[in-house]
């Protein structure tokens, strides 16, 4: 095989940086808008790298704004949708993988059928749903409106992944004194934890991202998330206060960065591999 | 004393019947084989002793007790996987001890038990490793210690050298029946190669379709085979099986030519009978006797040849000690040894030897 030219190798790389610098120039001038004073913001001509180095834009949108209140509500939706998932996506993967009963296939299939609807139709009965239940406006109601979005693809995902599972590692921890939970939780687990992580960044993600259901059901300071918090704190019909707004972007964005990079790992290592021979 | 009973045990899926009426007694201490082609219900007899198969009809027992419906971690069992199952996240040593961790054994007590069956087995040096570092042979061993280090009553093993070379496959029978002497455990063991149930049996239950053929040492089921089945499952090279007619109660008419044997070597048959006869490449004499043969091919395999011959319309394969000068399109004459003749009935293959007690 021959060895590509220098000019095309040169040419790849420019291509490649191109656009990688177009996709993340939104996030590069968030992070450079937040530590510019205000009075560089919108200066003409616009500069790239701030003059002053500035963190008055954080200290105001941490003392002087309920971003706390939105930040440790959305940490609370996010962290409590996820475990309810994987909680319940775990078990329902493993019945759908390992039990034979009637209508099994069908009702795979069935839970999918949610994600044929547009969010907006099934926001209304679902506001509904939590009035009568009497947690409407509270971040448990936001717990169970994502889990209804979540849950459906967690179920698939981590099916697959169970189905990847040899059934003779169950059979071998039943035969060694396991109970049929034990073995779920001896073997199981152990082995779909990339598809159990997977799950939970994904579920993590859209719970932290989510909108449109958190305008709709809750409309209080003390059970708003992030994304409507700072929407009503920041952006009015008359003024967007942009340092703060930008500031608050990249703090929101931080636990995501986190996650990622301590999670990343665990999706790339090769688990299972060896233990079944063939 | 009994150490495993099946009786009239039954297993479907669904329309499909994989075990039928299973009556098989393993004493306590033996050595038993359940051998068969695939599909003929040995792996599912075994899963259904671990109670990881639920029988349809039927009981099976463990020592006196009934285990039918018991979950397997009550059966006092343990089990070696044909993919040895060992658990990818845990080490050779967690892997070992989690039968007694599962079982509440004290963790000092779990170190000590680990640690002679890892002497046992001579795994001392990998107790760190992850079975991903492992080769086959000693991932086997691993599968084998986890058995072991439970001292259950009864071992059950589902083709654990299936997946060996043919010289670790050799080494590790050595191995398991070193172990089972030392040991004395009752052993159940699922194969569908004869050279390990025949090499390492106390006695081997023979099954096809799901039902039991016969159940016997080797030495029995070699000699006396229950049916033509048997008959042509067991022996390397197989017996050759040919259709016959009885002619009298010393002639067989086989093909074109008519064999003889001791008077009273079958039971009284109506002349005529349609029958299957079945000879052994070593009951098979060539360069002497009435009959006359084609060779057809010769296989020499260093310490015997395998001479294929076609005599009057019947294929017959002959074991011959050494080198044979024999060529590929000669004739030869042959005989063979009628006391040796293996008769069954054509229809049923039921075996029809008048067989008399050693």
């Amino acid at each position: 095989m021959n060895k590509p030219s220098r000019l095309r190798i040169v040419c790849i790389n420019v291509v490649t940086w191109t656009i990688v610098l177009l996709v993340s120039f939104p996030l590069i001038w968030m992070l450079l808008t937040a530590v510019k004073p205000q009075s560089e913001l919108f200066r003409i001509p616009p500069t790239f790298l701030p003059q002053r180095i500035t963190f008055e834009h954080y200290a105001r949108l941490l003392s002087d704004t309920p971003f706390l209140t939105y930040f440790g509500n959305s940490i609370v939706l996010a962290t409590a949708t996820t475990i309810l998932v994987i909680a319940v996506g775990t078990l329902g993967a493993y019945s759908l993988v390992r039990f034979r009963y009637r209508g099994r296939e069908q009702l795979a299939t069935l839970v999918l059928f949610t994600y044929l609807l547009p969010s907006v139709v099934l926001i209304i009965p679902l506001y509904l749903l939590m009035v009568k239940l009497g947690i409407a406006n509270t971040l448990f109601s936001l717990v169970l409106a994502y889990t209804t979005f979540s849950l459906p693809y967690a179920l698939w995902l981590l099916r697959s992944f169970m189905a990847e599972i040899p059934e003779d590692l169950e059979s071998a921890a039943l035969v060694d004194g396991a109970s049929r939970l034990g073995a779920f939780w001896d073997v199981i687990v152990p082995q779909a934890l990339p598809g159990i992580i997977s799950t939970a960044l994904f579920t993590f993600i859209l719970a932290w991202n989510e909108y449109l259901y958190a305008l709709v059901l809750v409309n209080s300071d003390s059970s708003r998330p992030l994304t409507t918090g700072v929407m009503n704190m920041l952006i009015t019909s008359f003024n967007i206060e942009w340092s703060l707004l930008m500031a608050a972007s990249v703090m929101m964005s931080i636990p995501l960065i986190v996650i990622f990079a301590f999670l990343q790992s665990y999706l790339t290592s090769g688990f299972g591999v060896g233990g079944v021979k063939g | 004393m009994v150490a495993v009973t099946f009786e009239k045990v039954r297993k479907t899926f669904g329309a499909s019947v994989a075990v039928e009426g299973l009556d098989l007694s393993v004493a306590d201490g033996e050595f038993v084989s359940l051998l068969g082609p695939s599909g003929c219900g040995k792996t599912t007899t075994l899963r259904m002793l671990a109670g990881l198969e639920q029988p349809t009809n039927g009981t099976i027992r463990i020592g006196e007790r009934d285990v039918t419906d018991l979950a397997p971690s009550e059966r006092d069992i343990a089990m070696v996987f044909q993919s040895y199952a060992l658990y990818p996240h845990m080490t050779v040593a967690e892997n070992i001890a989690y039968p007694l961790k599962k079982r509440g054994v004290p963790k000092p007590e779990r170190a000590v038990r680990v640690a002679a069956t890892a002497k046992l087995l001579q795994l001392e040096a990998l107790l760190d490793r992850k079975p991903k570092q492992l080769s086959g042979g000693q991932q086997q061993r691993v599968a084998l210690g986890r058995a072991l280090v439970r001292e259950p009553k009864v071992f059950l093993l589902d083709e654990p050298l299936s997946n060996l070379d043919a010289k670790l496959r050799a080494h590790m029978r050595t191995e398991l029946i070193e172990l089972h002497r030392r040991l004395g455990k009752t052993m159940i063991y699922v194969t569908h190669d004869q050279l390990e149930a025949m090499t390492m049996s106390t006695r081997i239950a023979v099954m096809r379709g799901g039902v039991l053929q016969q159940f016997a040492t080797a030495s029995e089921i070699y000699r006396r085979p229950a049916n033509a089945f048997v008959a042509g499952f067991i022996g390397t090279p197989s017996m050759t099986l040919a259709s016959a007619s009885h002619r009298g109660p010393t002639k067989l008419a086989v093909g074109g030519a008519e064999w003889t044997m001791p008077d009273g070597h079958v039971k009284s048959l109506p002349m005529g009978a349609a029958l299957t006869v079945g000879v052994r490449p070593d009951d098979v004499l060539l360069g002497s006797g009435p009959h006359r043969a084609l060779v057809k091919v010769v296989e020499p395999i260093g310490h015997e040849s395998i001479v294929l011959i076609a005599a009057e319309g019947t294929d017959l394969t002959v074991r011959i000690a050494g080198d044979t000068p024999l060529k590929a399109g000669e004739t030869v004459p042959f005989d063979v040894r009628g006391n040796r003749l293996h008769v069954f009935d054509a229809e049923s293959g039921r075996r029809l030897n008048n067989d008399r007690p050693d």
